[in-house]
């Protein structure tokens, strides 16, 4: 049962960082394979600032703006001017490659490659149904259910939110509508960018101890969670996130530790054979 | 002195180790366009196979003090044999990921994420190749007839190393400029196209995978039987993304390039930064090392995306060797286009078309066929029925499901529901490339040149049965194809005669004008010899003049025995050529006749022809 209170865990971060991530994916196309090192960077945004006195829950304001502000200048400064050339959609994935290691390893050359933790203890420990959670990892998953219920007022409510449905279903009918597309994905990648800076830090306070590498294979996840629920689908990555992260850490208790994320790989290569639109999704997705 | 000595016999060895795998992976990225991300692996499963095989049993090495398979004993060259097949064998089931549907960077995700998962399961795995910490000890060919140590045994190690490069070198070039590799770079640049023409999609990709992993392989096991470890350390999958960068900068599509890319990036990397004094930080010039690599990528993709040495355009039309055609301005009207001879071109005789007695039997034919999209049905239960040797034209408002049904007719989409019959035998299931090579082609509505083949490499691409274009064929040489090929330029430069075109030759396809492409596109399903041919839109863009010449030519192809069904808008073209003609609405056949009849009947003049 303890192993379904880390997975719960696991999967609500993975939530809010699937969710960005296949934000972005819906409303630009763009595999962004330097999402990882965008949220290992935020965390250290957040953990610098938490070393100098700021306690850590202002500091991780401090890691969301520099997602936010991160992620947004990552398009509008990378991949727009790719895409606007016309290339193939691989150009911009082996970019975005390009990109995860300068993010990385530049990270990597300023802070050196020792592991670091944030300044917080853990709170005291909690036994809700069977599960032990302690305080730090409550307010995470509190912070966590409480973002994914604004992205779903966001997207179901909002009329920026119909923008960005509209912009990813189709984005020249969306421009000939009226919609400012443009626009909606500038804000598109800030939001987005918000969740893959909150997750990076939240990660890095979960783990405990982190260095610049730390986020390079959370990748796998993400890509795995995406595509259990459909490339594109905010939704599906929410039901994708649950599904990882829970089998994950089940998987690590009973199996063995080692191998916890192999679950993910084989469900990522099973998806991507079978039927690489999603469990619900479908075709016309991708 | 001499330490200078053993560091140049260690630079030759890195220098063509890197050389061959990049050569091979630039064969499946530059030439096929499958974008490998775990190429990695490839070269490590060489590597794991060439060690253990040349290894003694693990239990009696060494006091046991490390685990692996196999253990055999087997003298050089077995194990590099055994990791070339290793290699090639490896590759098999990813074919799946590289398929035919899949998006090229979703697989090449998959190949990314395949490579992290085996490199987990190998470090973890310790009875496989001794887990994290890897083989070692791994003996040097010859080790017990040579000093592996001395200065003659590594010069000629890597003079071996060198010559087998060359080799595959010249073996990849044997393929790319053959009609196989005119084939793998049509895939590249669009593979639907290709498949539409009847190439085999999954096999040409497992061709490519398979050949590029035994390549791989072998180079992989040059590099352990020098270095004499192997472990996960040394084939994380950034390893991958540091050949890329190599391809990249050395020039995608281009063998020298390649080798160009493997000197300048992974080797020079590698070399140069052993020169760098230790700094305080151990970490840092390693992490400044990949943030280069990055960097590199995205500043050579921007700045020379075609690398130091571009892809080669191949002059195959003889008379224009000499001098090189430019591509057309793009704001030359096709109106100014001298129209070429196409009157006096005797189409029947340039297709091979033989004689046939047309006796106006159903050869296509559709029943209730349907297709929806995430609920939405666009084609409707749709029955049409085409003549033999009759050009029936389709018409319809957009929207009204022409290219869809024209798409499911040739496999492109698969349909939802219905049964699609050709030639009395059902074919709902078949794929487009079967469809094809039975004599059912089709064209594209959007611009679907191969953008990187030339205007005549289009052409000549589409042409079936060549003797060359599979890798049995191409291996055998330009001496057991060439001569085909050669006559097959020569039909296809008559045909770009007829069109106006002949100027363009050795143009790339994808810097024509809009009408220009078109024609390309008509020109090349036709010399795919088709029986029956599916046309979306053929005249949108092209010189009218030259529109009913060609529906003149489209018309004795008919009278020869062809069949033709043709999607089109312009009204005239369906006037003067089109007999019977089908109009549909709304995903639903709407009604069938001469266009005079169409003209009397209600329903049609005010679902299509008053809007």
């Amino acid at each position: 049962m303890s192993s379904f209170g880390f997975g719960l865990i696991t999967a609500a971060v993975l939530a809010i960082a699937t969710v960005g991530f296949t934000m972005q994916f819906a409303v630009t196309n763009v595999l962004n394979l330097a999402y990882g090192s965008v949220m290992i960077n935020s965390a250290f945004v957040s953990y610098y600032l938490n070393i100098n006195g700021v306690t850590p829950w202002v500091s991780l304001f401090g890691g969301v703006v520099t997602g936010s502000v991160v992620s947004w200048a990552l398009n509008r400064f990378i991949f727009t001017p790719f895409q606007r050339r016309n290339l193939a959609p691989i150009t911009v994935v082996i970019v975005a490659l390009g990109c995860d290691l300068v993010g990385t390893f530049g990270l990597q050359a300023i802070v050196g490659g020792g592991y670091v933790s944030f300044r917080q203890s853990p709170g005291k420990e909690y036994h809700i149904l069977g599960m032990f959670l302690s305080g730090l990892q409550l307010i995470i998953l509190a912070i966590c259910v409480v973002i994914l219920g604004l992205v779903h007022w966001l997207l179901k409510y909002t009329r920026l939110g119909k923008a960005m449905r509209a912009t990813s279903a189709n984005p020249n009918l969306a421009r000939n509508s009226g919609v400012k597309v443009q626009r909606v994905i500038s804000t598109t990648w800030l939001i987005s960018g918000a969740l893959c800076g909150l997750a990076g830090t939240v990660f890095a306070m979960n783990t405990g101890v982190f260095e610049a590498t730390s986020a390079q294979l959370y990748i796998v996840l993400l890509l795995a969670a995406m595509f259990l629920g459909g490339p594109g689908e905010p939704y599906g990555a929410m039901f994708g996130a649950l599904t990882i992260g829970l089998s994950t850490e089940i998987s690590a208790a009973y199996i063995s530790p080692q191998y916890k994320e192999v679950i993910a790989f084989v469900a990522l290569l099973g998806m991507l054979t079978f039927r690489p639109y999603g469990i619900f999704g479908s075709e016309k997705t991708i | 002195m001499s330490a200078w000595a053993f560091y140049l016999a260690t630079v030759l060895i890195y220098g063509a180790v890197d050389a061959m795998a990049c050569l091979a992976l630039n064969f499946e990225f530059g030439f096929a366009g499958i974008s490998n991300f775990g190429f990695i692996i490839f070269q490590s499963v060489g590597a794991y196979v060439a060690a253990v095989l040349s290894m003694p049993a693990a239990a009696s090495s060494n006091g046991g003090f490390q685990q692996y398979i196999f253990g055999w004993n087997l003298p050089w060259p077995l194990p590099w044999i055994g990791a070339a097949i290793a290699g090639g064998l490896l590759a098999l089931p990813f074919v799946f990921l590289v398929g035919k549907r899949l998006r090229g960077d979703f697989a090449a995700v998959g190949l990314l994420v395949s490579a992290v998962l085996l490199n987990v399961l190998v470090k973890n795995y310790v009875p496989l190749f001794n887990g994290d910490a890897g083989i070692s000890i791994i003996p040097a060919p010859f080790q017990s007839l040579w000093n592996p140590q001395g200065l003659g045994y590594q010069f000629a190690y890597g003079g071996a190393a060198i010559v087998l490069t060359v080799g595959v070198y010249f073996l990849l070039r044997r393929l790319t400029e053959s009609p196989y590799g005119r084939s793998l770079r049509a895939m590249r640049d669009n593979d639907i196209v290709a498949d539409s023409l009847g190439k085999n999609l999954r096999k040409q990709r497992t061709v490519t995978l398979v050949v590029g992993g035994m390549v791989a392989g072998l180079s992989g096991a040059i590099l352990v039987g020098f270095i004499s470890l192997w472990a996960p350390g040394a084939w994380g999958y950034a390893e991958t993304i540091v050949l890329f960068a190599a391809i990249i900068v050395g020039g995608a599509g281009n063998h020298k390039g390649a080798i160009l890319g493997a000197i300048l990036v992974p080797l020079a990397f590698e070399e140069v930064t052993r020169f760098i004094p230790p700094l305080s930080n151990p970490a840092l010039v390693p992490a400044l090392q990949w943030v280069a690599i990055g960097l590199l990528i995205i500043l050579f993709l921007w700045f020379r995306p075609n690398g130091i040495l571009p892809e080669r355009r191949r002059i195959l039309s003889g008379e224009h060797a000499s001098e090189p055609v430019a591509a057309p301005a793009e704001a030359q009207s096709d109106a100014l286009i001298k129209l070429g001879n196409i009157d006096e071109l005797n189409f029947r005789e340039l297709l091979r078309q033989e004689d046939v007695v047309n006796d106006h039997r159903v050869i296509l034919s559709c029943e209730g066929l349907t297709k929806s999209f995430n609920g939405v049905t666009v084609v409707s239960d749709v029955t049409i029925e085409v003549q033999q040797g009759r050009l029936t034209g389709l018409i319809g408002p957009n929207g009204a499901g022409k290219s869809t049904t024209l798409a499911m007719l040739a496999g492109t989409l698969p349909s939802s529901g219905g049964k699609i019959i050709y030639e009395g035998r059902d074919i709902t299931a078949l794929p487009s490339n079967r469809r094809a090579n039975l004599g059912l082609v089709r064209t594209f509505q959007l611009a679907s040149e191969f953008k990187k083949l030339t205007v005549l490499e289009n052409l000549v691409s589409a042409i079936p049965r060549q003797s060359g274009d599979s890798l049995v064929g191409a291996m055998r040489g330009r001496r057991h194809w060439g001569s085909e090929d050669h006559a097959n330029i020569e039909r296809a430069m008559e045909m770009l005669g007829g069109f106006g075109l002949t100027q363009y030759a050795d143009a790339y396809a994808g810097g024509l004008s809009g009408g220009q492409r078109r024609l390309v596109e008509i020109m090349r399903a036709l010399l795919a010899e088709p029986k029956v041919l599916l046309l979306d839109e053929p005249m949108a863009g092209v010189h009218p003049n030259l529109a009913h010449k060609i529906g003149d030519q489209l018309t004795r192809l008919c009278a020869g025995g062809m069949t033709i069904l043709m999607v089109e808008h312009e009204l005239s073209i369906m006037d003067a050529f089109c007999d019977p003609v089908i109009v549909l609405a709304e995903g639903m056949v709407l009604a069938q006749g001469t266009m005079a009849e169409l003209r009397e009947n209600s329903a049609v003049v005010e679902a299509y022809l008053v809007g």
